[in-house]
């Protein structure tokens, strides 16, 4: 363990520099090959039928004229495709693995009957060529017995609703138990009691897609019993053992391979279920196949964020000090759990007595997964709105209301390995020119263009954990490092780059980084959790060492001769929680006539522990707030209830935000290094999203005096709440 | 997306009657210009051509040219050429101005004034392949369903909302546009191109499925006539009309002589406000006139249940552009 510098860095030699990507040529010019730019002799293209229904039992289903068409190879649907999609669908919602598999109850297929949401996968085609696809696709007959169908969380846990599975509409846990997730702490009975005030409301969020630029496709090639998968997925480690999995393989048996992807953002993570059917089709047709989604595709068909119903209560004191605080929360998981479908927030704040019930539930919308911070930016929307709310109310500026309870210990009870919170908080405030620009008296602006400040802080995961590297020295002096990383957008291939020319200490050009194949790579943590630099980066600096240790023994390699450190920690953190900390600051501007909103300006405050390279961590705090923007004031899959149809799959419809929306975004970073971690490094990625969503809503209520409850606050709803 | 067969065609004649022979094959066609639309409705399977007719090898048609005092407009000239023109700048500013606003840089370099005239329409039930009105079904969905984007005047049987920005200020320039069809050409004011769907539910306009607009014609314009479109959009860039107004102002130092005053995304054509025009000419445009010009603007209209947010939205429209454009001096 290195001596613990907390808030401040001494500076590194390569590590903490602004570093452009060491591939960004390659991804400019074109030259980078993503997974849609391979062809393979000899290969097949794949399309997909999808139901047209949001609740239907397959009757029957006749391939035959499909099958009749000239180059059409190869169909499959539930009839002659059982494999499981574990990770598609767990009692649950946690992470797949062998213990899971074995008492799951609520699987799901990579065909399932009957059909649980528009857009879920109904039958396959592999033929020669794409166009030959689409026509058989639109050959194959279906009968389908169309079931009623439910679209909201609420109205599905009702008694009268369709029963989406058997067991009911509460997804089962991993015992298989239709129980709300609950956790308490203290007696929030008891809380109230001692309350001065209590206050009660309601928020809701709406389903948000991922829209990664990238839609998903896949290549699956057999030769002989070995499974070749060229798929983007977040996570190659994870993908071949949830592939091998699925389709009763060994591990070694598949090789998965993944470098460049057009993003993620969570709906890559492990395998999905176009690279089960793929390989299915390529092991039926005897040839490799290529999978492509449509963007419509990608929104309906992968996943995106749980939408919720959020009711809190909470109580406070006189003196605006917390006693109890009480979340009872639905979240629409669709027709699978692909996720816990948890709400997460009210830790962010101390308070002795807590209790939180939520309710995962099956409807019959698109499935929900991962999508960066899954858990946080809804529920922090919720709860951060809750307590500006509380803190208008009780008189307070919500900066002090923050400071008099925000978490100091993790759950009142843990400590943090740094604490930074208070101070992200304290020197937003002041950059930001808080005081000028929050109106003590909301909507008080004369108008029509009405300005507003909202605020919004959080905590972020940044545990540590288990991962791999290997460093190969030559005679040349290269070294090598062979991490099986992929590259999600944020740059992991530099960043493993940088660390492992930091900790060799040698020039960042001697290093090359060998990553995403399975075949050629130590197992990763994979792109998800924002634990790739964290958990992979401090292997890269285990082996570093390792590898000077065996120079130091041997001398340099000569001739044809190597040495190769390589490294697998699983260090622990001894009972602390290691946690990034952020608070955002945001102004807009209101036109309160046409019901418009602005970001006039946006401050992100963040201690993500040391900062590998400020360039790309620069970019990863201003794409989460991008998103946050995007999802407070557009984004929604819309359905119409009267058919369950989705109306708005794309980034058209769902108006994802343009770069002429996106605002100047100020970050400040203040370093810490805690002593874990590759040099004090800590999680980035999500967290920029977690606290951007409340920070709008909460500057758009300071601006026109209204809450607005429902995301996302669209123009229609301001007119409305303004009429 | 389903194959087709790609034809060139050297004039408008010529493209017209390979369209009228195709479909007298029993096959259907489709005109294409820069496509930017018809792509996306051919990969949904809205539209399903056997040909596609290229209008983009027919010359001589994609220019600004003075013609009586006005000028010429031919149909495939791009939205990005349109913009820049020095003519469309200086004397039709809200036929720049709408022109630069539709959708991205990449569909403005290739999209044409024709086809951004003649889109269809973007209501969500037509893009996603509900057998409505305009997929030559007998229902408008958005009615009793989503309709927050859709008309709040002339509605029914079906409630889509015109997408072309460029419409609408050319209804308010008075343009003609030249239509070539099979038997000849005739020329139409703007006014009498686009249909209601009282008049034709499955249509946006009078265009017979053989028919093309060649040309856009726009009248001189008197002395100290000035024009804008301001536009409201849900995100800065890409997407279309919530709201949308073109003025052309005569003006004499602060006296209105005569108005034109058109509204997109509130009707399923182009809308017009004749009352309101009546109302400025002869008139000092004043913060008070504008706000009862505002009020006229909205008189008759018949919000949906989730779309009532377009009439305040559409008279702060009204009335802030008409207060702008009259200060423009």
């Amino acid at each position: 363990m290195r001596q613990q510098k907390d808030t401040s860095v001494a500076p590194l030699k390569t590590v903490g520099h602004a570093t452009p990507r060491i591939d960004a040529l390659e991804r400019v010019t074109g030259k980078a090959i993503y997974t849609n730019d391979r062809q393979l002799p000899g290969m097949l293209y794949a399309r997909l039928l999808r139901s047209p229904h949001p609740h239907a039992r397959i009757r029957r289903i006749d391939v035959s004229k499909a099958l009749a068409v000239p180059g059409v190879k190869t169909i499959l649907t539930h009839e002659n495709c059982q494999v499981v999609w574990g990770a598609g669908g767990i009692s649950g919602g946690l992470q797949y693995n062998d213990d899971i598999k074995k008492i799951t109850r609520q699987r799901r297929y990579v065909f399932n009957n009957p059909l649980r949401f528009v857009g879920e996968p109904v039958a396959a085609v592999a033929a020669i060529d794409r166009h030959v696809a689409e026509e058989a696709v639109r050959l194959i007959q279906v009968d389908y017995e169309v079931l009623s169908f439910v679209l909201e969380p609420e109205e599905a846990l009702r008694q009268e609703a369709v029963k989406i599975w058997p067991e009911g509409n509460l997804s089962l846990d991993t015992q298989n138990r239709a129980q709300p997730v609950t956790t308490r702490r203290g007696d929030v009975t008891e809380g109230f009691q001692a309350s001065d005030f209590v206050f009660e409301d309601r928020y809701s969020t709406a389903f948000v897609h991922n829209a990664q630029m990238e839609p998903r496709s896949c290549i699956a090639h057999w030769e002989g019993d070995k499974l070749t998968l060229y798929t983007p997925t977040q996570g190659i480690s994870n993908c071949r053992s949830d592939t091998a999995r699925d389709l009763g393989i060994p591990p070694e048996k598949v090789q998965i391979v993944c470098q460049y992807m057009g993003g993620g953002f969570g709906n890559k993570n492990q395998n999905q279920d176009a690279d089960l059917i793929t390989a299915m089709l390529a092991k039926e047709a005897g040839a490799p196949v290529k999978l492509e989604f449509t963007r419509k595709d990608d929104f309906i068909g992968v996943h995106g964020r749980w939408p919720t119903v959020q009711y809190y209560k909470v109580g406070v004191t006189r003196d605006g000090l917390l006693k109890a605080i009480q979340l009872r929360g639905y979240s629409g998981m669709g027709g699978y759990r692909k996720n816990t479908g948890a709400i997460g927030g009210i830790d962010i704040y101390q308070c002795p007595h807590i209790e939180s019930v939520i309710y995962p539930v099956y409807t019959n919308k698109t499935v929900s997964g991962n999508f960066r911070g899954p858990e946080y930016p809804q529920g922090f929307y919720g709860i951060e709105s809750m307590m500006d709310d509380v803190a208008y109310k009780m008189k307070m500026d919500p900066v002090d209301f923050i400071l008099k309870n925000m978490t100091r210990k993790y759950r009142d009870e843990l400590p943090y390995t740094n604490y930074s919170l208070e101070e992200c908080i304290r020197r937003g405030a002041e950059a930001f020119e808080w005081k000028t620009r929050w109106r003590p008296q909301p909507g008080s602006d004369p108008g029509p263009v009405k300005h507003g400040a909202g605020v919004s802080f959080m905590a972020f995961r940044s545990a540590l954990g288990r991962s791999n590297a290997v460093i190969r020295l030559d005679a040349k002096g290269k070294y090598t490092v062979f991490v099986g990383v992929t590259d999600i957008g944020a740059g992991a291939k530099t960043t493993m780059a940088l660390i492992a020319a930091e900790a060799l200490e040698v020039p960042l050009s001697s290093v090359e980084v060998v990553w995403g194949d399975t075949d050629r790579c130590p197992y990763s943590v994979g792109e998800s959790g924002s634990r790739t630099t964290i958990q992979t980066g401090y292997a890269v600096v285990q082996a570093a060492e390792a590898l000077k240790r065996q120079i130091a023994e041997k001398g340099l390699p000569s001739g044809d001769n190597v040495l190769v450190g390589s490294a697998s920690p699983n260090p622990t953190l001894e009972g602390k929680i290691r946690a990034a900390y952020a608070a955002h600051f945001v102004e807009v501007a209101v036109d309160t006539d046409l019901g418009h909103v602005r970001v006039t300006k946006y401050l992100a405050v963040h201690d993500s522990g040391r900062i590998m390279n400020p360039l790309t961590a620069r970019s990863q705090i201003k794409g989460g707030a991008l998103m946050g923007i995007g999802m407070a004031l557009h984004e929604d899959l819309i359905y119409d209830r009267r058919n369950g149809q989705p109306l708005t799959a794309g980034f058209y419809g769902d108006r994802i935000i343009t770069h002429r929306d996106a605002p100047e975004i100020e970050v400040i970073f203040i370093e810490s290094d805690d002593g874990y971690g590759p040099y004090g490094a800590k999680s980035i990625g999500e967290s920029s999203k977690v606290p951007s969503v409340a920070a709008v809503a909460n500057a758009i209520f300071n601006a026109i005096g209204r809450r607005m409850k429902n995301l996302p606050i669209t123009r229609d709803k301001i007119m409305g709440a303004l009429a | 997306m389903k194959t087709f067969a790609n034809s060139n065609a050297r004039d408008f004649q010529q493209a017209v009657a390979l369209v009228q022979q195709t479909r007298q094959q029993g096959r259907a066609a489709s005109l294409v210009g820069g496509g930017s639309d018809l792509l996306g409705l051919v990969k949904e399977r809205i539209v399903n051509p056997d040909v596609l007719v290229n209008l983009k090898t027919i010359r001589g048609l994609d220019q600004v040219r003075p013609s009586n005092g006005g000028v010429n407009i031919g149909g495939l000239i791009t939205l990005d050429t349109l913009s820049r023109n020095d003519v469309i700048r200086r004397q039709y500013s809200v036929l720049a101005e709408a022109a630069e606003t539709v959708a991205t840089p990449q569909i403005r370099n290739v999209g044409t004034l024709a086809g951004n005239v003649c889109q269809r329409p973007w209501c969500w039930y037509f893009r996603n392949g509900f057998p409505c009105y305009k997929n030559g079904g007998n229902t408008c969905f958005s009615f009793g369903g989503e309709n927050q984007f859709h008309a709040i005047f002339g509605g029914g049987p079906s409630y889509i909302v015109h997408p072309s920005d460029t419409a609408v200020a050319l209804l308010a320039l008075d343009a003609k546009f030249r239509i070539v069809g099979p038997s000849g050409e005739r020329v139409l004011p703007a006014a009498e191109f686009f249909a209601l769907p009282q008049q034709n539910p499955a249509r946006e306009n009078v265009l017979a499925a053989d028919e093309a607009l060649a040309e856009v014609q726009i009248p001189a314009l008197r002395a100290g006539t000035r024009s804008t479109y301001h536009k409201i959009m849900d995100r800065e860039a890409w997407t279309h009309a919530v709201v949308s107004a073109a003025m052309v102002l005569e003006m004499d130092k602060q006296v209105c002589r005569s108005a034109r005053v058109v509204l997109g995304g509130v009707a399923p054509i182009p809308w017009r406000l004749p009352k309101v025009e009546q109302m400025l000419s002869g008139e000092r445009i004043t913060e008070a006139l504008a706000a009862k010009a505002a009020e006229a603007a909205l008189e008759g209209a018949k919000p949906l249940a989730k779309n009532a947010y377009k009439v305040p939205l559409t008279k702060g429209v009204v009335r802030r552009t008409l207060v702008e454009l009259a200060a423009r001096g």
